[in-house]
């Protein structure tokens, strides 16, 4: 294995890479957003002429977005700026810029907002304390139902021995990428050009021609190094805002979020509440039904992906005869939801994972026995009807018993030790493209993504060209180009990077290696390799220099050029089981066993992971400690979703907590030692058989947390994340209610 | 009192204080009045650590400190730090470790880590070294590569 280590390691060591907060031009100005003082109301007035008196201060409103596109017409379900109602504190409702951060700063203070404020509905437990009837499918708060069933839930939950019926509730969460949101926007006639710090490139070109109304071919987005994404940069957020002023101003303008504002703008996760039934007969299970409310907060109707994507997971990697899912996406008075690292799957697998636990338990089955005997086998159907190609999850799982029977064998006192488990699907059918370029001295890989931190782009790109190739990483350069000249890729998202982009570099290398075997006389398969300080092809029993194969116009230009695309294969459902709504098609399934040992202080409720191990299926690893990193990161990442992290809102829709101190994350002092076990064996459909790695190995955590949790007190916590407060409170409530609130048997 | 013009000292240059207000940020100063951007700005309010820079060689966070109130010290921003022998020690175990993803936090930790490791005497343990670089987030390794290369950059300085 090539062990090329990080290529950007020196310069990001040195300080040396730009990210987006980084960027300044020469007379650049500094702009500041205006943000909604109240979660709803109707706008009577925003006043800007107080700022606009101010020296070189650029004010801008709903009323000037017109005229400053030239009258285009962008979508009219999202302007920039609200010209009547705000739904949500904190949206943006007019923008300055000014020669200085301070003078800009001054001029967001002097812009007057009149607002007569409306009750705001900031809990979706207040909007549908019960459980909502097919009538609310009609109300403005829906944004989305979606429904899907087969078989006779109601008569196979009647014919059960035991029912188990259980209520979840999650928190919402925050990507708390380290680099807030940052770019740098210039107007030149009519090109509109922005430097941002974002996962996709051309998304935000998409959504920066669909807001402003002008043509995709007028807009240039230049990436900058990304200071951590997690879903929170995928989609554009200040893009257009720093465009209009940029064009207000006539002069480059900078827009960058403070660490507070980044908060508040926030569009992450956001809270669910989840009531499941599962039916058990003769110890197996025969009916589940899972209902969710999810807060989509301002999500437009019709534009949530979230209640149809999250819903699949919360029937877990699990067989069922009889099955109903039904999920409302609710409207609050909240930012929109939007993706964080996995959206909503580690909090439905926590919902899983504790509800079959408790079933098993109610049945007098060991969980981590009766979750093996219900698992998707290799080759089976999901509810869905969709068909699991290779999966390691039982792998996974046999690998996580064996560690968690050895821990329990020397376990202290006052520790417990729990089993999650997880999947996800790593084919989103989002597509892209890319170029190579070969000449005697090394092969360029161009492409329109930036690298955001996991090694997707510059390692597994590179990887991919190397392995494909047979040349030495060293030799592989990964190049980044703007939208203004490189191929379509759909972004860094969604795990998608290598298995998509990288079938695209691979294909591109497939028809660079059989061009040159054309040009050696057809002698069969070729590979590259170093000779010396050049670069050689070889195929069967020849060798020849790169410099010969070459034209003198190829010499000339940079060297020979391969393209490659991959649109990525989308999964398929069963339409037959959906009775409404949009389900997301999975597809590329990879699951994981994650193993965790925790120490409860039964007096705080204070939980310390001590030992944790992730056994996770990859297909193939493509390069090791790029593929440790993802892991460890993503358990960590997980842990604060399981155990302190959560976003609180007040009930007039303010965020109480919107910085560090009071959202905590993970730190160094809070993290075990975590042993990563790759499976292998079970080839997905990216390059060389890998699968995607960026969300999974999240998923697991909180449920495998929770399971140890309950392993070491007996308490069965049913909300996350599982803070000190709730777990002394189960505590102080005596032996809590192993298995849920309404367990029957007949 | 002095006639000098106040001024500090940033990677071994003097830098005159007089056309800096007094309430401006060494964070600000570094980043945008000298073009210093490699200390990195996150939260602003003494919570993630990204902004940390050596003070007459100890850590300290750039968002928290005004300009002036550092006159007259030393100031190494993680710009220089290859140029200390114990900062260069430091970035090549990150190195090694490949103790980064995004690399938005890594100013700050090997600026840290450096202000922890230098000076005499044997290095500190490392549980100590880590409880110590409790203030600096990281958001993609989950700090197991970060831990290593502590580890690795400690035995290297012993």
């Amino acid at each position: 294995m090539s062990r090329a280590g990080r290529p950007d390691a020196e310069t990001k060591l040195r300080g040396a890479v730009e990210f987006g907060t980084d960027l300044a031009v020469p007379g650049m100005r500094w702009g500041v957003l205006v943000l909604a003082p109240a979660a709803h109301g109707r706008i009577r007035r925003v006043d800007l002429s107080a700022a606009r008196a101010l020296p070189s201060v650029v004010a801008i409103g709903a009323d000037d977005v017109g005229p400053l596109v030239g009258g285009a017409k962008g979508d009219p379900d999202r302007p920039p700026f609200p010209s009547r109602e705000i739904v949500y504190r904190s949206q943006p409702i007019a923008a300055v810029a000014a020669p200085s951060l301070a003078a800009a700063r001054e001029a967001a203070k002097a812009v007057r907002v009149e607002v007569d404020a409306e009750p705001a509905v900031a809990d979706l437990e207040r909007l549908f304390p019960e459980w909502p009837g097919p009538q609310a499918r009609a109300s403005p708060q829906v944004a989305a139902h979606v429904l899907a069933h087969r078989g006779n839930v109601d008569r196979a939950l009647a014919e059960a021995e035991t029912v188990v019926a259980e209520t979840y509730r999650t928190a919402g969460i925050h990507q708390v990428a380290l680099e807030p949101h940052a770019c740098v926007a210039e107007v030149t006639g009519d090109r509109w050009t922005v430097r941002t710090s974002t996962q996709s490139p051309f998304g935000v070109r998409e959504d920066v021609a669909s807001i402003l109304g002008i043509p995709e071919a007028s807009i240039d987005v230049e990436g900058t190094w990304v200071g951590g994404g997690f879903g929170g940069k995928g989609a554009s957020m200040l893009e257009p805002y720093a465009l209009l002023l940029a064009r207000a101003a006539g002069a480059p303008v900078r827009l960058a979020l403070t660490y507070r504002e980044e908060f508040l703008l926030g569009r992450s996760t956001l809270p669910a509440v989840v009531r499941l039934e599962t039916g058990v007969r003769s110890g197996r299970i025969v009916a589940r039904r899972v209902r969710l409310l999810l807060d989509v907060g301002t999500s437009l109707p019709g534009r949530d992906f979230a209640t149809g994507y999250a819903i699949g997971f919360l029937l877990g990697p699990y067989r069922t005869d009889a099955f109903e899912v039904e999920g409302f996406a609710v409207r609050t008075n909240k930012p929109p939801f939007g993706p964080h690292r996995a959206p909503l799957a580690p909090q439905a697998a926590f919902v899983a994972e504790s509800h079959l636990a408790a079933v098993a338990r109610a049945v007098g089955q060991d969980p981590e026995a009766f979750r093996a005997d219900h698992l998707w086998a290799d080759g089976s159907t999901t509810p869905l009807g969709q068909r699991v190609g290779p999966f390691g999850l039982a792998a996974a799982l046999a690998g996580a018993r064996a560690r968690a029977a050895a821990w329990r064998a020397e376990l202290p006192a006052g520790h417990g030790v729990g089993i999650g488990l997880g999947f996800w699907s790593t084919g989103t059918g989002a597509g892209g493209e890319a170029r190579l370029r070969l000449d005697d001295r090394e092969l360029v890989v161009e492409q329109g993504e930036r690298e955001i931190g996991s090694g997707s782009v510059l390692i597994g790109l590179a990887e991919v060209a190397a392995r494909r190739t047979g040349l030495p990483r060293e030799r592989i350069r990964v190049n980044y180009l703007g939208t203004a000249t490189a191929p379509f890729d759909a972004g860094v998202f969604g795990s998608r990077t290598v298995g998509a982009l990288g079938r695209a570099v691979d294909d591109a290398a497939g028809s660079l290696l059989a061009d040159l075997g054309r040009r050696m006389g057809e002698v069969g398969p070729v590979t590259l390799a170093l000779e010396g300080d050049g670069l050689v092809a070889r195929g069967p029993g020849v060798t020849r220099p790169l410099a010969e194969l070459l034209t003198p116009h190829e010499r000339a230009t940079g060297g020979l050029r391969a393209a490659g695309r991959h649109y990525g294969v989308a999964g398929e459902i069963d339409a037959s089981r959906v009775v409404e709504g949009g389900f997301y098609a999975y597809h590329d399934f990879t699951g994981a066993a994650h193993v965790a040992e925790v120490d409860v202080d039964p007096s705080t409720g204070g939980v310390q992971v001590v030992r944790y191990a992730a056994f996770q299926d990859v297909g193939a690893v493509l390069d090791r400690p790029a593929a440790q990193a993802q892991v460890e990161g993503g358990v960590v990442m997980g842990l604060g979703t399981a155990l302190t992290e959560e976003a609180v809102w007040s009930d007039d829709g303010r965020l109480t907590n919107p910085g560090l101190l009071d959202y905590r994350i993970p730190r160094m002092p809070d993290v075990p030692p975590i042993e990563v076990v790759f499976v292998e064996g079970y080839p997905g459909a990216g390059p060389f058989g890998a699968k995607g790695l960026g969300e999974p190995p999240i998923i697991p955590v909180p449920a495998t947390v929770a399971a140890a949790i309950e392993d070491a007190t007996g308490a069965h916590l049913t909300e996350l994340p599982l803070s000190p407060e709730r777990l002394a409170r189960a505590l102080k409530a005596g032996r809590p209610s192993r298995s849920a609130d309404a367990a029957r048997r007949r | 009192m002095s006639a000098a013009p106040p001024s500090i000292g940033v990677n071994g240059r003097p830098v005159a204080l007089e056309e800096v207000p007094g309430d401006e940020r060494l964070l600000d100063t570094l980043r945008w009045r000298l073009g210093l951007r490699g200390t990195k700005e996150g939260c602003r309010t003494g919570e993630c650590g990204a902004c940390t820079v050596l003070v007459n060689g100890e850590g300290r966070l750039s968002c928290l400190a005004l300009a002036h109130e550092l006159e007259g010290t030393e100031v190494t921003t993680v710009e220089a730090l290859h140029q200390d022998p114990v900062g260069r020690a430091v970035q090549e175990a990150f190195a090694e470790e490949a103790a980064l993803q995004c690399g938005y936090c890594t100013p700050g930790f090997v600026v840290a880590l450096t202000g922890l490791l230098r000076g005499d005497g044997p290095p500190r343990p490392t549980p100590e070294l880590l409880a110590a670089l409790g203030g600096n987030l990281c958001r993609c390794t989950g700090y197991a590569s970060i831990a290593r290369a502590v580890e690795r950059a400690r035995t290297r300085l012993r």
